[in-house]
């Protein structure tokens, strides 16, 4: 790490067990109670929506959420609550330091129906896919939220608006209530408190670094660094604890699977395991943030050049490195990869199968963490009910959606490697 | 290079290979013009397997 | 428990190479090697390496009605070693019986074509590149046949004892993949190197050049979602199920208003404004006209390459191939997005 490294990061997290409708939105005795009518008539005046529903769903009730664009934990800033999530719905402040209060054990999802409301295939780039979180049933394994109770924020957009605009509301509001929420801590004593620190520590340990792919093509496949869309972004060193403290949030719908929530992103088991062996085994050096499907192939040659240039900067002396998506995007890393290697740099590589293929591949990734296989089919559930929608994006009803592939679930087959799946040679 | 196609020529871009917008009429259609003739000369040159040869230039 | 067993022409004793045109044959009983799989073998089918090359869509049908006369437990085809050909036609017969209902066994050395025709659908048993390696596949073949007509379900292959069928099977680790990315890297740092997924793609060596351009006939083919305009065939923008072609008589350039993309892996405004960026019909009349290039093969071929499982796009290649091939077509120009 550099000189001076930045003060560390504290998080206290509240535990939650359950949330049930109350009159008022508190935290009490691990049950999180939510002012349903309340939260709802919050969102009145944000352009592009006509209404936000919420409904809160709970591990093995026999429910389906779909059109689920985001999940997001609880947060708040403590010293500076109306800094919490920085730029995407905050004032601006660095985050990564300071004591942060999260609540652990629920989620806010937020869903929307797109393709109902607008012709989305007008876009430019539009996002593709289901996105769901099965509540019981044979899925429930799958999406991390399966097991969390949740807060589902389900909106309903504006057709006369921009789909645009109406998701700048969506994440806005998502990310204020999933703050307001964390913030009804702000008065309680910690229950558990833990620094994030990254001191400097003795020079013979391996120092790595992470290489975390994301993608911005525009409206409703965007990724947002203090709020602004990344389209353009040029490989960026990061602390790791801006990622995990709200500096790194969502707006990218394509192939839920595969994608990063910003829950992930908060919560980064990658981060989080890099942070934890710090000074006993490695040295973690830093995140290096990067861009994928970038259009030709000077563009992903030169972008792949100077992420690697920059973990070597930072002292790397190996990098593990993230995708996002799949497809175009695993050319990305393989060629950040090949740079990185060529550098001396070693590697190891996250990415997501589709039925046994990899969709590029260079001789020098000869180390790659497989998350799981996008295609394998899980068999089918009919829920009670359903949230957030009617139909899947195949027209098909939600509720008689037949066997459902895995890269429908959302952050399923993340590979930033939050999950434990993976696929194995039979 | 990556996965093994033995005769390629690097394109434009991925929204347009064989094309370039920013020049548009004449210019465009003699790039594509220049990248096609890098493939008919390639089609009848003795390659090692892997090879990649430039379009635009 | 019933066996049918499959074998060429050779192993059928119906002669050599002369033999090879063999039409496909039904005999009672074992016959050649099927009498060393220490099983009773109800039926033995045979049929010519070159006939099943050349006749395949028919030489199956057939194979495949006097399977379903049978109805056996189990079908056992080969070993064919290092035969392409013989190999080919196993692995075909096999996973076509075994997309059926017919569990199949095949025995080959792991290079042949017929592993992949086989398209995991059934369990190939690694075998010796020549036949000398007959007394030790045999019984492997003939164990794992017994297991599968008994309805058992099979461990993993390294267990098991024959080749990953190319099925990958998700399953729940003990640890998240961030974590075990992190071990593997320093572990590789330690000099340990070990992976997840093992990439395997196909070396195939570089055709010979073409030794006259003038005189060539060229083909365009894509895979950038290219087609009519309203998409009468309805060409999906992602994991296409088939690839399409399409007359180019009397075109000089794709226009505008009668061609379009569907692909939905890229942003198509700028192809859509000009979709000769897409496939260069335009330059190939052109240097057809001039006489750099022979002539352009009056049809496209097109497909959408955005989410598609590698054997579906192995399998579009190798028909489209296979249709080129037989056009008398020597060289292709095939556009990527």
């Amino acid at each position: 790490m550099p000189a001076a490294p930045a003060p560390p990061l504290e998080l206290a997290t509240f535990a939650v067990r359950d949330v049930a409708a109350g009159a008022e939105t508190a935290l009490r005795d691990g049950v999180l109670t939510v002012d349903v009518p309340g939260l709802e008539a919050s969102v009145a005046g944000e352009p592009g929506l006509l209404g936000m529903t919420v409904h809160l769903v709970r591990p093995g009730e026999s429910v389906r959420v779909l059109n689920v664009l985001d999940a997001v934990e609880p947060a708040v800033k403590t010293d500076e609550p109306e800094t919490t999530f920085p730029g995407a719905v905050g004032a601006l402040a660095v985050a990564g330091t300071g004591r942060t209060h999260r609540l652990d054990g629920a989620a806010v999802l937020a869903t929307a129906d797109f393709f109902s409301a607008y012709d989305v295939t007008a876009l430019d780039v539009y996002p593709d896919g289901d996105s769901f979180v099965d509540m019981a049933g044979p899925a429930a394994g799958l999406a991390y939220w399966s097991a969390t109770p949740n807060v589902v924020l389900s909106f309903t957009c504006d057709a006369e608006a921009p789909p645009a605009e109406a998701d700048a509301s969506i994440r806005r509001t998502t990310l204020r209530v999933a703050r307001d929420l964390a913030a009804t801590t702000l008065a309680a004593p910690p229950e558990h408190l833990e620094p994030l620190d990254l001191p400097a520590v003795q020079s013979d340990l391996p120092r790595v670094c992470v290489i975390l792919q994301v993608a911005s093509e525009g409206p409703l496949v965007d990724t947002y660094l203090y709020g602004r869309a990344l389209r353009g972004l040029v490989p960026t060193l990061l602390d790791p604890r801006e990622v995990l403290d709200g500096a790194l949030t969502a707006g990218q719908y394509d192939w839920a699977g595969v994608r990063d929530p910003t829950y992930f992103f908060q919560r980064s088991s990658l981060l989080r395991e890099l942070l934890r062996r710090h000074g006993a085994d490695l040295c973690f050096c830093g995140v290096i943030l990067t861009l994928a499907y970038l259009p030709s192939a000077v563009d992903k040659e030169r972008s792949a050049l100077m992420a690697a240039k920059l973990a070597r900067q930072a002292g790397a002396d190996a990098a593990v490195l993230t995708t996002f998506q799949s497809g175009n995007s695993h050319t990305d890393t393989v060629l950040t990869c090949r740079a990185c290697e060529r550098m001396g740099i070693r590697t190891v590589l996250l990415l997501a199968e589709t039925n046994g293929g990899l969709t590029d591949h260079v001789p020098e990734a000869d180390c790659i963490v497989s998350v799981g296989n996008e295609e394998e089919l899980v068999s089918e559930w009919r829920p009670e009910r359903v949230v957030g929608g009617e139909r899947t994006w195949t027209g098909r009803p939600a509720d008689d959606a037949g066997p459902v592939p895995a890269v429908a679930y959302l952050g399923s087959l993340c590979q930033m490697g939050d999950m434990r799946m993976r696929a194995v040679s039979w | 290079m990556m996965i093994g196609t033995n005769r390629t020529v690097r394109g434009v871009a991925v929204t347009n290979p064989v094309g370039e917008p920013s020049l548009g009429g004449e210019d465009e259609r003699a790039l594509r013009r220049r990248i096609v003739e890098r493939a008919v000369a390639m089609l009848a040159t003795d390659v090692e397997p892997k090879t990649v040869w430039e379009g635009r230039t | 428990m019933k066996v049918v067993h499959y074998v060429n022409q050779f192993f059928a004793g119906l002669g050599g190479e002369d033999a090879a045109g063999t039409e496909p044959v039904r005999l009672e009983g074992a016959v050649g090697p099927g009498k060393g799989l220490g099983l009773e073998v109800a039926v033995t089918l045979a049929c010519g390496d070159d006939y099943f090359g050349e006749h395949e869509e028919g030489a199956l049908a057939r194979l495949l009605r006097w399977l379903d006369e049978e109805q056996p437990d189990v079908l056992i085809c080969g070993p064919s070693f290092g035969s392409g050909r013989y190999g080919y036609a196993c692995g075909s017969f096999a996973r076509e019986a075994a997309r059926r209902g017919v569990p199949a066994v095949c025995g080959m050395h792991p290079e042949s074509p017929g592993v992949l025709a086989a398209e995991g659908a059934a369990y190939v048993v690694p075998t010796d590149v020549k036949v000398t390696g007959m007394r030790d596949a045999l019984p492997r073949m003939a164990a794992l046949a017994r297991r599968l007509a008994s309805g058992e379900t099979l461990g993993p292959p390294d267990q098991e004892g024959y080749l990953p069928r190319g099925v990958r099977r998700n399953e729940i680790a003990e640890r998240t993949g961030a974590q075990r990315a992190v071990d593997l890297l320093l572990a590789k740092l330690a000099g340990d190197v070990r992976t997840e997924v093992t990439a395997t793609f196909d070396d195939v060596p570089p055709p010979p050049p073409v030794a006259d351009m003038s005189n060539a006939t060229v083909a365009l083919v894509t895979e950038s979602g290219l087609v009519p305009r309203g998409n009468p065939d309805r060409l999906e923008s992602n994991r296409a199920h088939a690839w399409m072609s399409y007359p180019l008589e009397g075109l000089d350039g794709f226009d505008v208003a009668d061609w379009e993309t569907v692909h939905g892996g890229y942003d198509t405004s700028v192809a859509n404004a000009d979709p000769d960026r897409l496939v260069p019909l335009d330059a190939v009349r052109r240097l057809v006209a001039e006489g750099s290039i022979g002539s352009l093969h009056e049809t496209l071929y097109t497909t959408t390459g955005n989410s598609t499982p590698v054997a579906t796009a192995a399998k579009f290649g190798q028909e489209i191939a296979q249709r080129l091939r037989e056009a008398g077509i020597q060289a292709v120009i095939l556009t990527g997005t």
